[in-house]
């Protein structure tokens, strides 16, 4: 008798858990271009601090979904990208790697 | 006339002269095509990102010209022949 009210209880409170409409454990950030909100930031292949943070460790261009920049200026990033590799001011590929191996 | 922006990675081992006889030679391939240079920006020597010519690092200057654009052509062949000049890139600003 009492393990019956006990398994009893215990499926009603499983039962009272509220269910997840949608994953809670992510929330999205809001999105926002950093160059759209701040017209001043000029993206150009001589600086370098900026494109050094819209590119991984490993030297990859980092996709729009992680750094939010909209679709207009994710194309001049990638392309003032290409031009700091030609000049050597970005690696073509990971820097870290390169110089483990020497 | 259209305006350009010039970097040219002059290599490391040169003494100054010799960097400044390449500069000139720039400049005249420059001046002679009816182009000016408005601005040079000396950057020095920088670590570069990987090796090019097996140096790890290279001379930066940064042109700022004005030149008609079909000379562009011309002075594109003439870096890549000059010596020096370990790598070169035309940006049309």
């Amino acid at each position: 008798m009492a393990n019956e009210t006990n398994t009893n209880a215990s499926g009603r409170n499983s039962e009272k858990r509220p269910r997840r409409r949608f994953n809670t454990r992510y929330v999205r950030k809001p999105r926002y271009c950093q160059f759209c909100s701040d017209k001043t930031l000029v993206i150009d292949y001589k600086n370098t601090t900026l494109l050094r943070k819209l590119t991984t460790e490993e030297g990859k261009i980092r996709p729009r979904r992680q750094t939010g920049t909209c679709a207009k200026h994710q194309r001049a990033v990638a392309r003032e990208i290409k031009r700091a590799r030609h000049i050597a001011l970005l690696p073509f590929t990971g820097g870290t790697w390169e110089e483990k191996i020497r | 006339m259209h305006h350009y922006e010039l970097v040219v990675i002059i290599h490391p081992d040169l003494d100054d002269e010799a960097i400044e006889q390449a500069l000139d030679k720039i400049r005249t391939w420059i001046t002679n095509n009816g182009g000016s240079i408005d601005k040079i920006d000396k950057w020095g020597k920088r670590r570069m990102s990987y090796a090019i010519q097996k140096q790890n690092e290279g001379i930066y200057y940064l042109l700022d010209i004005s030149m008609p654009p079909t000379s562009i052509a011309e002075l594109e062949k003439n870096l890549v022949i000059l010596e020096p000049v370990m790598r070169h890139m035309i940006v049309a600003k």
